[in-house]
């Protein structure tokens, strides 16, 4: 147990290092990019409530549904994997993952452990930039919540290294895959409610959404966070995750086993 | 200036015929594009569909400009796809492993190479369907007055040049900077401004998505050629407005060579 954390820090430190080596790029992922999202939101959405006649748009006010942007944009970025997917799929397409599975770790927690380090960090210089948004223009923000919400996020971050994981496998059978990163990461796009608050949806597709684990990317912990969902809802969160995680892995397992059957060892 | 833009021309279909042939040999890649691309598609009318149950209007466009405004926006874009994206994707990757010199050794513009030596064939699938989309927006309109088509397409080549020097643009840093990935993306946050109508952004920011920024002219131009009357000033800016900043992209790519080292630069 010992060695198992031993090198899963180890491997969070490198993803940590690794990225922070271009600060730049660092810089732009972890700040620019949900800032410009979050701007372009707000604009929406206050153009969307200057043509409203009502204070309110299904019960909540303008400064909640600006809340909610602000915070998204950030959480969303922290809560989804395109870099480490795509590295996954090189080593398969290129035959690089020979080097990993020989040595005494599993080619799954080596990428994961990455990435919850590098995640780690850019959540903690990422944070910054909603709080001083929401403190400064007083939006409604709970604070108190935000341990457990931070906590959430990095438990789903698990369950969407487990569905990059499965779709990288596909790499041993199928020659460019990436197309899959994008259809799955859209899709994630819709149902985590990153594009607008779940809550806005007819009923029916909104208790679909709530019952699948991707709710628990954007909408529960953002939800919870500025005051549009309870504590029962956030809850059920970390119980759809764990279904989610315990379906994707067991799909993974045979799709790996499958593919490592069919490997040839000099690239996929 | 004939013979140059025959040998283009000629150059291009021969473009065309090899990145056709190259497309084909990953079928599953092929289609998946194009259903990517529909994903994309459906989540833009997604957003604006759910908010437009709440609102009547937002930013002056009601449910049914706002699809025309999308419709644009799907072609223009798909446009994009087709001669434009692969290339600069692709591009990072020509400097780091020193195939740009193959480029610009040979007798044509090296810009023009760089820009449209891959044409993403699958994209004319979502070519097809963008203008099915933006043919059934505009039925949809009341009253439409025919004659704007004209003021549109004489815009819509401006947009796709707006679109397209502003990725080149981004682009060319990838010779200055030795890993500028994340640039990228930021352009893509950028032409996000543009997928919004520019009548939700206050006056100074409109003025500059017009202007220096011309991100309004993705798809907020030339919608408004569509729903609106014409607008005489907007018109011939919109004419001199692709020219100027074609000669700014090549202006810029000439400069940004100078930092080439060749190989493994």
């Amino acid at each position: 147990m010992r060695q198992f954390i031993k090198r899963n820090l180890a491997f969070a430190r490198l993803g940590i290092q690794t990225n922070l080596e271009y600060r730049f790029n660092f810089f732009i992922d972890a700040a620019v990019q949900p800032a410009m999202t979050a701007l372009i939101e707000i604009f929406l959405w206050i153009a969307l409530f200057a043509a409203l006649k009502t204070e309110t748009l299904n019960g909540f006010t303008k400064e909640s549904y600006l809340s909610y942007v602000i915070w998204s944009s950030f959480i969303g970025r922290i809560a989804i994997s395109w870099m480490y997917e795509h590295l996954m799929m090189d080593e398969i397409e290129t035959g690089s993952i020979n080097a990993i599975i020989l040595r005494p770790m599993t080619f799954f927690e080596y990428y994961l452990s990455q990435l919850l380090g590098y995640k780690l960090v850019v959540f903690c210089f990422s944070v910054l930039v909603p709080l001083s948004i929401v403190f400064y223009y007083n939006l409604p923000t709970e604070l108190g919540r935000l341990p457990a919400v931070t906590l959430m996020i990095f438990y789903y971050l698990i369950f969407i290294h487990a569905m990059s994981f499965l779709t990288a496998c596909l790499a041993f059978f199928l020659n460019r895959v990436r197309s899959f990163t994008l259809v799955k990461n859209f899709s994630i796009y819709i149902m985590s409610g990153e594009l607008f608050p779940l809550d806005l949806l007819p009923v029916f597709w909104k208790n679909i959404f709530l019952k699948l684990p991707f709710s628990s990317g954007v909408y529960l912990p953002v939800g919870y966070l500025t005051g549009r969902v309870d504590t029962e809802l956030f809850l059920q969160g970390f119980t759809n995750i764990t279904y989610g995680l315990m379906v994707v892995l067991t799909i993974s397992y045979f799709v790996w086993k499958k593919g490592l059957g069919s490997y040839s060892g000099t690239g996929a | 200036m004939v013979q140059v833009l025959r040998k283009y021309i000629r150059l291009f279909s021969i473009l065309l015929k090899t990145s056709f042939i190259a497309d084909l040999e990953f079928r599953v890649n092929f289609s998946l594009r194009i259903f990517t691309d529909i994903m994309w598609y459906l989540m833009q009318v997604l957003s604006f569909e759910v908010l437009f149950n709440y609102t009547p209007s937002i930013g002056g466009w009601d449910r049914y400009q706002m699809r025309v405004f999308l419709g644009v926006l799907f072609v223009v874009d798909s446009l994009y796809m087709i001669f434009v994206q692969d290339n600069v994707d692709r591009f990072a990757d020509k400097v780091r492993k020193g195939e740009l010199d193959f480029i610009l050794a040979k007798p044509v513009s090296s810009q023009f190479l760089v820009s449209f030596q891959k044409i993403a064939t699958a994209s004319f699938g979502n070519l097809l369907i963008a203008i099915g989309f933006f043919v059934y927006a505009v039925s949809l309109i009341e009253d439409f007055n025919w004659y704007r088509v004209f003021w549109f397409l004489l815009v819509l080549p401006s947009s796709f040049i707006v679109v397209y020097t502003s990725r080149f643009f981004f682009t060319c840093l990838n010779l200055i900077f030795v890993k500028s990935e994340s640039v990228q993306f930021l352009w893509y946050n950028c032409y996000k401004l543009g997928m919004r109508p520019d009548s939700i952004y206050f006056p100074f920011m409109k003025f500059i998505l017009l202007t220096v920024f011309p991100m309004a002219f993705v798809a907020s131009v030339p919608a408004r050629m569509l729903l609106e009357p014409p607008n005489a000033l907007l018109i011939v800016w919109s004419v001199l407005i692709g020219p100027i900043f074609l000669y700014l992209s090549h202006k810029f790519w000439n400069y940004c060579l100078r930092y080439y080292a060749s190989a493994s630069s």
